[in-house]
């Protein structure tokens, strides 16, 4: 519904460009199933945005924002351009992957249960904390390209590119849908795994929707908040990691800006349900590429798809508050019914 | 031929999402009168006057003032129509001095500080307030602030003062000072309501009381014709006897399973004691009563059984075991099972299933496992048990527990504690806000546990409930027991003046002190 409600406003937007809307959403659809490449392209897209979304659903389950899904995605990102740099040439390329991944685990989940200490030690508003701790990613990262990281040649600030070996293998030759995706995909289902199914998750959701009665079940919900806020961060990183390892293959300074911002609009659009973010973020990633698609072949401006997810974004948290507002006044004329009898 | 009052409420309603705060109250303020609203916690005195001060919206009735219908949208028009009102949490901005504060909203543009720091001090004087307009409010110990929130609303000239629960925050002395000002003020014309649960305040300085309960006006009388065991009846209610007590039918087993060794808490904001020194003894097979009016100390004894807080002082031991220092969990695990006063926020998560609210306390259990994995199949299995027998109304163990009326809640809360406090189980009050037929149903839960040899602690300010069921009452006045009696050996009225904080006449009756 709000979906539907964000395609039309856009489509407004089309009309006060001067294009005609209904051509301009029928051409970006049959631009996604031009070829078999731009169509896998849109689950290239959606990999990383599964992650962050993940990121920010998990620790959102707690009852705790997490902003910094783009700085821990850095962060991801630095540590495993690094560990792979480091181990390419000295180990076999499955093995450096393995190892290369659990680097990255615990990167950014010790960047993210900082904040997470930061909130149950100090009560700090993890809010800000989370979001500014994205600039200190992202500038540790713009020093480190400059300096350790930058490549052979010296000219731009990026990586060398990343031997063959340990590349994440595509899925399906010709085009650069890699194993990653894969790995998303597991990853959703295992966070729906950990919240519904296994008592540390049913914690972490207990905490988030009523701390004080879960204290007096026993459950220090500001553990909870460090631990959450742990695998929210790592969950970001290996974002970096499937990024950096299956579609880069390099770090180029100021890739990616914007999966932090796309993750959290996934992750409510899908209501926070893990399941729901591999759908969302297929939607997103179809949106973007269609947008650069579109963008270069009608002269309409790619940021019309900025315009377009913005707006199904809006509508998505505006029917989120109508919907509380009408089970309150249902609530309420329930009680008075029940008071006048 | 009686005079206008000055502010008149008709049949003001409010509801909160869930929560009847206040039905069909109607009452009349009058100038130059002190009028007490007495009531317990949560019986809908600081709403009514939330809705007239224009915090709240009345979903129902009418609020005139000087005989005139009037609509009050924000305090901005309440202050207009002449009313302040003195929140429990003061609104007063730290950083600022005191005139700051007086003045804020009220004065535009550029502005002489001196000048007004002069008619603040004027104004201070006048009312004998030892107050320095030009400290900052955030230095001010909080009897001053109080003084500053009465000054703000006397500069802008009110003709009625609200004050809830103005005395909590004062100790003796200064609550001394609020009163002669409160009499003083009122005798100049001007109307004071003063919201509060302590009796003796009342009596001190009131003109007419009303009284309040479950958000309805139980009672409006004058000083003067009355006394402190009528108000203490109307405020707690219901004297009938509803369940009338049977002497113990299994006689208490001698082994005591909860023993209290002079527990205290102090609170560490205030260093006031919250409960002081608590020592009593409860059986296998008994239920010790806690009868008290409620404030009196009743929630930290809760916090200190339940293990949520640590003590200041003294011992707990369960069957002998001391558990002073066990956390909440490791009590859990032992066998004490807690239902607290306000399941909302305490017991239950209410957008979680019914299945989730019965794991909650154990979900670091191994019973429900299947390898790491919750075992879904016989939760619900467990669950749906419950729901047969505890006759819980609701659509099946996935119903969320805000769902369920009030009632059902709580039975879901017992199931779950009365299977968990496999050897005490301590019950703050269980039967609050419920109706007649859950509160039969809970009562005979309490007493089954107590058959299979349980020790209970039951707290509650319901006086009908704790001579119904209790084997033995303790009255907690101020944090302190007051005394242990024997069931047969105290009645409403001597209760009622225990808990007022009156010492019995210890020769006339065999006062059975544990030690």
């Amino acid at each position: 519904m709000a979906v539907l409600l964000g395609l039309i406003v856009s489509g407004l937007l089309l009309l006060f460009l001067g294009e005609n809307p209904l051509t301009a959403m029928a051409m970006l659809f049959s631009s996604l199933f031009r070829d078999g490449y731009t169509f896998a392209d849109i689950f290239v897209k959606a990999t990383p945005l599964m992650f962050t979304a993940l990121a920010f659903a998990l620790a959102f389950q707690a009852n705790l924002f997490n902003i910094g899904a783009q700085g821990q995605f850095y962060i991801g990102s630095i540590v495993a351009v690094s560990a792979s740099l480091l181990l390419q040439d000295k180990l076999p390329g499955g093995l450096v992957l393995i190892i290369v991944a659990a680097a990255t685990i615990l990167a950014g989940g010790v960047w993210g249960g900082l904040i997470g200490w930061l909130k149950a030690r100090f009560n700090a508003n993890e809010f800000l904390v989370s979001m500014m701790s994205t600039y200190v990613a992202l500038n540790i990262m713009n020093y480190l390209l400059r300096t350790w990281l930058l490549e052979s040649k010296g000219e731009y600030p990026q990586t060398n590119p990343l031997d063959k070996t340990v590349w994440l293998p595509i899925i399906f030759p010709g085009t650069r849908l890699h194993s990653g995706f894969i790995l998303a995909l597991l990853t959703c289902i295992g966070v729906w795994i950990l919240l519904y199914k296994l008592p540390l998750g049913f914690r972490i959701r207990a905490a988030g929707q009523g701390k004080d009665a879960t204290a007096m079940a026993g459950i220090n919900y500001k553990t909870l908040y460090i631990i959450a806020f742990f695998i929210s961060g790592a969950l970001a990183a290996l974002g970096g990691f499937v990024e950096v390892n299956g579609a880069q293959h390099m770090l180029v300074q100021g890739f990616n800006p914007d999966v932090g911002a796309a993750g959290i609009g996934i992750a409510i659009l899908a209501n926070g349900n893990p399941i729901g973010i591999i759908f969302a973020s297929i939607l997103f990633g179809a949106l973007k590429v269609g947008g650069t698609i579109m963008g270069q072949l009608a002269g309409i401006p790619s940021s019309i798809t900025e315009l377009m997810l913005g707006s199904v974004m809006v509508f998505v948290i505006l029917g989120y508050f109508v919907r509380e507002k009408l089970e309150e006044n249902r609530e309420k004329a329930k009680l008075k019914e029940a008071v006048s009898v | 031929m009686p005079e206008t009052p000055f502010v008149e409420l008709r049949n003001i309603s409010k509801y909160f999402a869930k929560v009847i705060a206040n039905q069909d109250v109607s009452l009349e303020i009058r100038k130059g009168e002190v009028l007490a609203l007495l009531g317990e916690n949560g019986a809908g005195k600081s709403t009514i006057m939330k809705v007239l001060y224009g915090l709240y919206k009345a979903d129902e009735g009418q609020i005139l003032i000087d005989g005139e219908t009037k609509i009050i949208r924000s305090p901005k028009d309440a202050m207009q129509l002449g009313i302040a009102m003195i929140q429990q949490h003061f609104a007063l901005v730290q950083a600022n001095t005191v005139t700051e504060n007086i003045i804020l909203g009220l004065v535009h543009g550029r502005y002489d500080i001196k000048h007004y720091d002069k008619i603040v001090a004027d104004l201070a004087a006048q009312h004998g307030f030892d107050v320095d307009p030009t400290s900052i409010v955030g230095d001010l110990p909080v009897g001053i602030q109080q003084k500053v929130e009465i000054l703000k609303a006397l500069y802008q000239n009110a003709q009625l003062l609200i004050m809830d629960e103005p005395t909590a925050v004062l100790t003796p002395q200064e609550s001394t000072v609020l009163m002669n000002f409160v009499q003083q003020n009122t005798s100049a014309g001007k109307a004071v309501v003063f919201i509060t649960h302590k009796l003796r305040e009342v009596m001190e300085v009131a003109d007419r009381i009303i009284v309040m309960r479950d958000g309805r006006v139980v009672g409006d009388l004058r000083r003067n014709e009355t006394n402190e065991l009528e108000l203490s009846k109307l405020m707690v209610g219901r004297e009938i006897h509803e369940r009338t007590y049977v002497e113990a039918v299994v006689t208490p087993n001698q082994a005591v399973g909860l023993e209290l060794q002079n527990v205290s808490i102090r609170d560490p904001k205030d260093n006031v004691f919250q409960i002081k020194d608590i020592s009593l003894q409860v059986h296998e097979g008994e239920i010790l009563g806690i009868a008290g009016v409620s404030g009196n100390g009743q929630d930290a004894l809760c916090n200190a059984l339940s293990g949520y807080r640590r003590l200041t002082k003294g011992k707990i031991l369960l069957g002998g075991q001391d558990i002073s220092n066990t956390t909440v969990r490791e009590r859990i695990r032992l066998g004490l099972g807690y239902v607290p006063s306000d399941r909302h926020r305490y017991s239950l998560i209410m957008p979680m299933k019914l299945t989730e609210n019965m794991f909650l306390k154990r979900s670091y259990g191994t019973i429900w496992r299947k390898y790491a994995l919750i075992d879904q199949k016989s939760l619900n299995a467990y669950t749906a048990e419950k729901i047969h027998a505890y006759d819980i109304k609701a659509t099946g163990p996935d119903a969320t527990a805000k769902s369920l009326s009030g009632g059902n809640q709580q039975k879901v809360v017992l199931a779950r504690e009365v299977d968990l406090g496999k050897r005490v189980i301590v019950f703050d009050q269980p039967t609050r806000g419920l109706d007649l037929g859950a509160i039969d149903n809970i009562h005979r839960t309490i007493l089954n546990e107590k058959k299979k040899g349980k020790t209970i602690i039951l707290i509650s300010t319901e006086l009908s409930e704790i001579f119904g069921l209790s084997d033995r009452i303790a009255v907690i006045y101020r944090g302190e027991i007051v005394g242990i009696y024997k069931n047969h050996d105290l009645d409403t009225q001597k209760i009622g003046l225990l808990m007022a904080g009156y010492t019995p006449d210890t020769t006339s009756d065999q006062v059975l002190h544990e030690k």
